[in-house]
Order: C-alpha cells, then structure tokens, then sequence
C-alpha cells in the first residue's frame, strides 16, 4: 500500500511532463472580427434559380444559383498603417452546405468557398481607416434544402499573434 | 510642421508603436479595439446577412403530341410555351378485318418525334405519341407529380352507336430507351380518371405510345370518336 501511494505521484509527475510537451503551442493566435458596418447589398435579398433550367432525364441536378452585389465596408482603423491579412469566413450553417463565389472591383481578391472555411480576402497595407470594394457574389446551394427563405452568415476576419 | 513626415514628433510615435508590437503576448491595441467595436460598442456589426430564397420554387409541364418550345432544346437554354393543338389517334378498320381480334395499330397525327429536351429524335410517327414533362421544385424530396387521363365512357358516332373506350390500349418505349418508362403501357378505362404516369421531381420523363385498337368485337359500321384529356397535378 505504501510502496503504491508513493508511486502515483511519480507517475504523474511524468505524466504532466509529457502532456506539456505534447501540448505545447508556438505563440498564441487570435482570430478577430472585423467591423462591417455599412457593408449593403444592393438587392433586399437573393433569388435563388435553378442552374439548370431544364431537370435532367436521369438523377438529379438541384443547384440553385442566387447572384448579389455587396458593397463591403470594413472598419479597419485598428489596424492603420500596419499590414494586415483579412479573411472571408462562411461558418457551417442551415440549412445545411453552401458555397459562395466573388468577383470584385480590385480592391479585395476574388475567390470561392465552402461553408465551414474561410479564404484570404485581402493582403496589403492598411492605409486608410476602411477599406471597401463591391462585390458581386454568387451563392450555390442545393435546391432540396431551399423549403423556405433562409439567412446565410458570413464574417470577416483576421489573426492576431 | 504637422506635414512634415521627418518631423522628431511623428519619428516618436513611430517608435512607440513598434515597441508595443514587440511586447510578449499582451494583447496589442488593434486587437483590443477591434474586439470592442465588434463586441461592445452598438452598431457595430462583424458579420453579414444574407437572405436566400427560391424566385420559382415550382414548375410543372406536360407535353402530349405536339408541343412547342421556343429555341430548343431545353438543355441549351429553351423554353416552353403554350400549344392548344389536340392530336388524334386513329385506326380504320377493313370491314373483312372487323372483329377478328387482331388488334388493329392506330396512327397519329402528330408530328413530334424530337425531345424537346435535347432534340433527340425520340419517338416515330405515325406510330407513336410523344408524351413527357418534368415536375421542378425545390425543398427536399416529394411525392411524384401525377399525370391522369379523363377518359369518357366510350367512342360514339352520329348515330349514337358505342365502341368503349377500354378497346384502345397502348405500349409504351423510346428510341434508344432501357428500364422502365414513366408513362408505362396501359388499356383505359371505360369512363373515369386514371393515372398513366408519373413523374419524379427535377427529372425529365418521357415516352413514347403506340396506340392499338382491340377489334375484339363487332360494332355497327361509322365513325367513331371521344376525346382524352390529360392532366398533370403536382403535390
């Protein structure tokens, strides 16, 4: 008993030392919102149509394809004459997958993605305290989830050491 | 001396800042301001809202004979429009012929052979009927839409003679098909609604019919005519 109660600390001990080794991180990341007030889309909200108007003769083809254009505003005063990495984020949602594609005027990269990622919007200098772009997004979606009018949220982001 | 980027002022404030961004893991000044416009202060918003909603939830079309598309096919951007035509199907029969119960085939008026859907040439006249359509929603799985056939009683003539209608039966195929067809082979009823089809949501169906009359009885001699009207209902 006593030779038992001596040794579980000992075990710990070396228990502790691997799970710090094991759990320890470079320096600590912190994923920020950044403020889009002032962002509008120019249509009070998106019509989704078939991509195909004609259904297939065989399985299914139930894209839906809705098209909207956004004047994005980002409050990036924070972060005036620094450099900065802004991302795009389109968290997991309902009713369910989502993708979104962009054009844009310049400003910010055009790109694409996948409910649950995010992708780089913009990488540059911060040399005014907004930066804004309008751009023309496409949102796709399974039409067999479309029961009725849904919101779709996306935010915009950058990490911080 | 506000304008001047050498001025001593502005070379400090430079320093400052670089010295913040070098401290440890203390939060920068970004970080925490940001974290109040979007987390405190009102009116601030870090995320936007979309609203997304079908323009044309459904759609349903029914074609039996001919029919009209503007700029087919329909794959390549065509539309369907309205078509009033009523096309027949008929058989004559020889008087040595009648009512030796060799079915007699009947043909068509109707001169559509191509799938509106992809210009294919899909059914043969005089000896078919083109049917098909398509059912589109959105909003997950449902019911097939169903395509019914008001049949009357029967065939009359001028002189009220009868032939019924369950004399007229049909096959149904495509060219190039395989597997089953979503408007099978059928003998209608003699008076009534019946179900001649049905189609599976955001599909296209078609089939072709062939028509025959049984000749398994012997009625008096004449024309003989009754109209079908087919229709298509979606849940």
């Amino acid at each position: 008993m006593i030779a038992l109660r001596r040794g579980a600390p000992l075990s710990a001990f070396f228990l502790a030392c691997a799970l710090s080794i094991i759990w320890a991180r470079p320096a600590q990341t912190r994923t920020i919102q950044i403020d889009d007030t002032g962002t509008l889309a120019l249509e009070p909200s998106v019509s989704l149509r078939w991509k195909s108007v004609a259904p297939p003769r065989s399985g299914s083809d139930n894209l839906m394809l809705g098209t909207s254009t956004l004047r994005v505003r980002l409050n990036v005063m924070p972060w005036l004459h620094r450099s900065l990495r802004i991302y795009l984020n389109l968290p997991a949602q309902q009713p369910g997958p989502i993708a979104i594609s962009w054009l844009t005027q310049g400003r910010f990269i055009p790109g694409q993605l996948r409910s649950g990622n995010r992708v780089l919007l913009y990488a540059g200098p911060i040399t005014t305290p907004f930066l804004e772009d309008t751009l023309t997004v496409q949102y796709s979606v399974d039409g067999s989830l479309v029961r009725h009018t849904f919101p779709v949220t996306f935010h915009f982001e950058t990490d911080e050491d | 001396m506000h304008g001047n980027p050498a001025s001593p002022a502005r070379h400090v404030r430079f320093e400052r800042r670089e010295l913040r961004r070098t401290v440890g893991a203390a939060p920068s000044r970004a970080a925490l301001l940001s974290a109040a416009l979007c987390g405190a202060l009102p009116g601030a918003a870090c995320a936007y809202t979309a609203t997304l909603g079908a323009a044309s939830p459904q759609t349903v079309f029914l074609q039996v004979g001919v029919g009209t598309f503007t700029n087919p096919p329909y794959i390549n951007g065509g539309q369907p429009a309205n078509n009033t035509t009523i096309n027949t199907v008929s058989a004559t029969v020889a008087s040595s012929a009648v009512g030796t119960g060799t079915a007699q085939a009947m043909t068509t008026n109707s001169t559509q052979t191509q799938s509106f859907w992809d210009n294919y040439i899909y059914c043969s006249v005089p000896g078919q009927v083109y049917i098909g359509g398509f059912y589109r929603t959105a909003g997950g799985t449902t019911a097939a839409a169903l395509v019914t056939a008001t049949v009357p009683a029967a065939l009359t003539d001028t002189a009220g003679d009868t032939i019924p209608f369950s004399k007229i039966q049909w096959t149904s195929s495509g060219n190039g098909d395989s597997g089953a067809e979503p408007f099978p082979a059928g003998t209608f009823v003699n008076g009534g609604v019946q179900n001649v089809g049905s189609m599976a949501s955001n599909t296209w169906n078609e089939s072709c019919w062939t028509f025959s009359y049984l000749n398994n009885s012997i009625p008096p001699a004449g024309t003989f005519t009754g109209v079908v009207r087919y229709t298509l209902s979606a849940p």
